[in-house]
């Protein structure tokens, strides 16, 4: 199964551009999950890989054969590519049996009748659902529909996986073991697949690598890891997890350290600077409720490079640990502590590794900052 | 056996080498695949269909002599004659008349039925919902009949009336007449988009009310009345257009006493003439088009911002019923008379009329209960011949129609095809070409059809089919096209990615879901085009009567017991059949 190259991928429907020119290679057995909020063209670039979307320019391949070409203007239609699909409403056709529905892509491919049976039986026992299978789709809950539908994707040996928020329409509880099940699915068969996904717990735990996309443009593609620990831009820190943002001006950068005056508040702090800062240039500080912590205002300060000064305003106990809304200036910042009593002035203390610097983005909505500012 | 499923990760032996179940192959004719043949097969086919009665007609309006006759030269000359000679001007006042009182009547019958009925906890709502579909059997031309055998001069009701008081205090052979008689066939449509309206509002709105302190009585004067706006806005449109072409009652009632509208000027210059004037045919046809399109097309306007005001909500409240205390007696009263004397007598009357040799309250009809009027049509071979041309026309017919329909909604909903948009357009445009016209048009269409073809249609069922075709089109597409919307696109998109072509999954998936409405429009089409006649006026010949218009000839004759043994017959025939089919459908739905 060789890699799936999708280049310059660009979709417009009337007028509005819906795909930026996307380009991604995904690799022979991966789990490649395409990640962000709906209407970010995630979706689209799905069903432009399955064909059933016309993309506006670009190129889509697997391997040496073309899918599309908007230069050449080829267009293999979605019934030629051999790709496997998943939909979001699992899609059985409510008129035919779970053995009927199997059988239609093997009765297209004129697969012999002996041969038809013993696939079917294959796939449907691979999901667990053999015993089912004269039952008709309306029969079985959704998670045994989506399991069947994976199956009907799967009897005929398709180039490529591609789902489309398979477990969206679960219960919680059944998503999360829907979710094991899945991945080891996927790497037993060591089949290619294409996810996507607007749940980031979804995308960390199952995936490979992971595309970040926001209105049509592809921010960060890379591992689970990559994409927490390092997310390359504003939108995707704020995307993926939770994230406290902070406006600044880089004062001073000497030797790769940046020296950052806070805006709406009294504080300034010196980081690394990775990218190419310059004296004068606005920023965006990020950093994570869980990598920070805690400190007395009173207390001596503690072995940490970046402190900032601020108030206890709410204190929320969620069983595993205690969330703290701090007042920071015009702002407030979310901090996770391991344990509550903290109380009037205390300063968040943060490792250096712990801040990023971004150039100034406004990747808080509105309404949010709203209710988030601290009116005195 | 290697498949992706049995096969270990890393032992794919040749990753590039060939697939074990490659994708199916579909075969492709000059270039097209067949998805694009049928794409294109549709859209000539509806093309045809719908230009051949309109071009001819436009042509035949522009040229200063008959279409048969070669060397026309090109002309305005049918339009002065028309408005000087003819006197069309008055035509168009008559019938803007006779159009705008009946809509004011349908109005004025509908709403308040449709307020009362959903809305209020008067008594028998359940039956006075179901009684509102009567027109659905009953054409309107023989709710004219029944009306003239009741209502008219020498009717069973204005005789009884004139020897108890000595007069007759109306005179159905009026414009007024011909308006009640017209709304009261035209209420149940208007009452329809108001009831559905009032359904699919959000209860919520009158709850607030309630708890602001509104009484029923305010309730309904600031929240339900104004909520009704858009589909009063609307059914008055296509009431206002239904009574522009419609032919029956104007035929009935107006031709005899010399008030003349749209659809009786035709049949008179065309058909009564001994030497018709083509020109001005041609001319009368292509202003009563533009009306009629331009009427189709607000039509279509306002049906798209009347959905904007439509409040339907995911959750399904049911809607509370308002108390309206004694007021709601006469609203009994009102809808039971609407019903009574609308619909009831008259065609309990013709219905009674066809067992009797003569009927008036004057001599016992009872006296003269007879098969006679049934024999006469079963004696004379041409008058049972047209039950059954009736009832070919209406089978094949409604199967052609259906199937049409079918792939017309489909193509244009669910395909990427260029033009699916003018498919849609082309589909529903039959709704603007009144009936007569469409006879006109195709009988030109026939006669100058190249290499022969339309002599061979020319006089045939085949015509007939046709014409009566086009008519029923429209409601056919409509009745299927909220059943395709409603299958998940998704479910076609899943056969698309495991192989099938567009073709074979509409005919593996799609047609499978949406054969009960199939059924449905099978249904709709055969009742429409049972009760149909007009474009058969001009397009039949005496081999080719229906029931419509043997029913005319007789009534001309003077015969009006057969003409009530056929109006039975037909009535029979289309509660028949819907029973039928409605047991064969449930039948279907406990099966799946």
């Amino acid at each position: 199964m060789p890699d799936v190259v999708v280049s310059q991928l660009k979709k417009e429907f009337g007028g509005n551009t819906v795909l930026h020119e996307v380009s991604l290679t995904i690799k022979d057995g991966e789990f490649f999950t395409l990640l962000g909020p709906s209407g970010c063209g995630k979706s689209t670039t799905l069903s432009c890989l399955a064909g059933l979307e016309k993309p506006t320019s670009g190129v889509i391949s697997i391997g040496e054969e073309t899918f599309f070409d908007g230069e050449r203007n080829k267009f293999v239609p979605p019934e030629a590519r051999n790709l496997g699909m998943v939909f979001q409403s699992y899609a059985l056709w409510p008129h035919m049996t779970l053995a009927q529905n199997l059988a239609m892509p093997l009765k297209l491919r004129k697969v012999p009748k002996g041969e038809q049976q013993t696939l079917i039986h294959d796939a449907l026992d691979k999901v667990g659902m053999a015993h089912l299978a004269d039952r008709y789709p309306h029969q079985l809950s959704g998670g045994q529909q989506q399991r069947v539908a994976l199956a009907r994707a799967l009897v005929y040996s398709p180039r490529v996986l591609l789902l489309d928020e398979p477990l969206s329409n679960l219960d919680a509880k059944l998503r999360e073991q829907a979710r094991v099940w899945l991945k080891r699915l996927q790497s037993e068969l060591g089949i290619t697949t294409i996810y996507v996904t607007h749940d980031q717990e979804e995308a960390l735990a199952m995936s490979d690598r992971i595309a970040v996309m926001s209105s049509g443009h592809l921010l960060q593609v890379g591992s689970p890891e990559d994409i927490y620990e390092r997310p390359a831009t504003a939108e995707v820190a704020a995307f993926i997890g939770r994230s406290n943002f902070i406006d600044g001006t880089i004062r001073s950068v000497v030797e790769g350290k940046a020296r950052v005056v806070v805006e709406d508040a009294t504080a300034e702090f010196e980081v690394h600077a990775d990218r190419g800062f310059a004296a004068g240039d606005a920023v965006t500080v990020a950093f994570r409720p869980e990598r920070a912590t805690l400190v007395d205002a009173s207390a001596a300060a503690p072995d940490a490079s970046v402190l900032l000064p601020g108030d206890i305003l709410a204190t929320a106990y969620v069983g595993s640990r205690v969330e703290y809304t701090v007042r920071f200036g015009k702002r407030t910042l979310l901090v996770d502590h391991y344990r509550g009593g903290f109380t009037g002035p205390v300063n968040v203390a943060l490792p250096e590794d712990a801040v990023r610097l971004y150039p100034r983005t406004d990747v808080v909505p509105e309404d949010v900052e709203e209710l988030m500012a601290v009116t005195v | 056996m290697t498949n992706v499923l049995t096969r270990p990760r890393g032992a794919d032996a040749a990753p590039n080498g060939p697939e074990q179940y490659p994708a199916p192959r579909y075969r492709s004719l000059l270039g097209a695949d067949r998805s694009s043949w049928l794409y294109w097969a549709t859209i000539i086919v509806l093309a045809v269909l719908v230009l051949a009665p309109v071009v001819p007609t436009l042509i035949q309006a522009l040229s200063d002599r008959p279409l048969y006759e070669s060397g026309g030269v090109f002309t305005l000359d049918n339009f002065v004659r028309l408005f000087t000679e003819a006197d069309f001007g008055m035509v168009a006042l008559t019938t803007l008349a006779f159009a705008g009182l009946t809509t004011i009547l349908t109005i004025l019958i509908a709403v308040p039925m449709a307020i009362v009925v959903v809305r209020t906890d008067i008594p028998g709502r359940r039956i006075f919902g179901v009684g509102m579909q009567w027109p659905f059997f009953i054409s309107s031309l023989i709710l004219g009949f029944g009306w003239i055998t009741m209502y008219g001069p020498a009717g069973f009701v204005s005789t009884w009336v004139r020897s108890a008081v000595g007069t007759v205090p109306w005179d159905l052979y009026t414009i007024p007449g011909m308006a009640l008689t017209e709304a009261v066939a035209l209420a149940p449509i208007a009452y329809l988009f108001c009831a559905n309206a009032l359904r699919n509002a959000d209860a919520s709105l009158e709850g607030a009310a309630q708890t602001v302190g509104a009484g029923p009585f305010q309730i309904l004067r600031s929240v339900v009345v104004p909520m009704l706006r858009p589909p009063v806005v609307y059914s008055s449109i296509l009431v206002f257009s239904m009574s522009v072409e419609t032919l029956s009652v104007p035929l009935l009632y107006g031709q005899p006493v010399g008030i003349t509208v749209f659809a009786t000027f035709l049949y008179k210059n065309g058909l009564q003439s001994i030497n018709p004037d083509y020109g001005i045919l041609g001319a009368a046809s292509t202003i009563i088009l533009l009306v009629t399109v331009l009427l189709v097309v607000i039509q279509g306007k306002l049906l798209r911002e009347a959905k904007r005001f439509v409040s339907v909500r995911g959750k399904a409240t049911r809607p509370r019923l308002l108390d309206l205390g004694w007021i709601k007696w006469p609203a009994v009263v009102f809808i039971v008379i609407y019903l009574l004397f609308g619909a009831v007598i008259p065609i309990g009357g013709l219905v009674f009329r066809s067992f009797t040799a003569f009927f008036t309250p004057l001599a016992n009809p009872f006296n003269a209960l007879t098969l006679a009027n049934y024999q006469r049509i079963w004696e004379f071979p041409v008058y049972l011949a047209s039950i059954r041309n009736s009832l070919i026309v209406a089978a094949v017919g409604a199967v052609l129609v259906s199937v049409l329909a079918t792939i017309a909604v489909v193509v244009a909903r669910r395909s990427t095809f260029r033009y699916r948009k003018l498919i849609e357009y082309l589909a529903l445009a039959p709704q603007a070409m009144p009936g007569l016209i469409i006879g006109i048009g195709l009988f030109w269409a026939f006669a100058f059809a190249p290499f022969g073809l339309g002599a061979i249609v020319q006089g045939t069922l085949a015509a007939i089919i046709i014409g009566f075709g086009l008519r029923a089109l429209p409601s056919a597409f409509g009745s299927i096209s909220p059943a395709v919307m409603q299958v998940g696109e998704e479910l076609d998109n899943a056969a698309r990615v495991s192989g099938a072509d567009w073709l074979r999954t509409f005919t593996r998936i799609l047609s499978r879901l949406i054969t009960p409405a199939f059924g449905a429009a099978l249904v709709l089409s055969f009742v429409t085009m049972l009760k149909e006649y007009s474009p058969a006026i001009f397009l039949g010949s005496a081999k080719t009567n229906v029931i419509g218009t043997t029913m005319l000839e007789l009534w001309v004759q003077g015969n009006s017991g057969s003409v009530a043994a056929l109006a039975t017959i037909q009535i029979v025939i289309t509660a028949v059949f819907v029973g039928v089919a409605g047991l064969l459908m449930k039948g279907n739905k406990i099966d799946a």
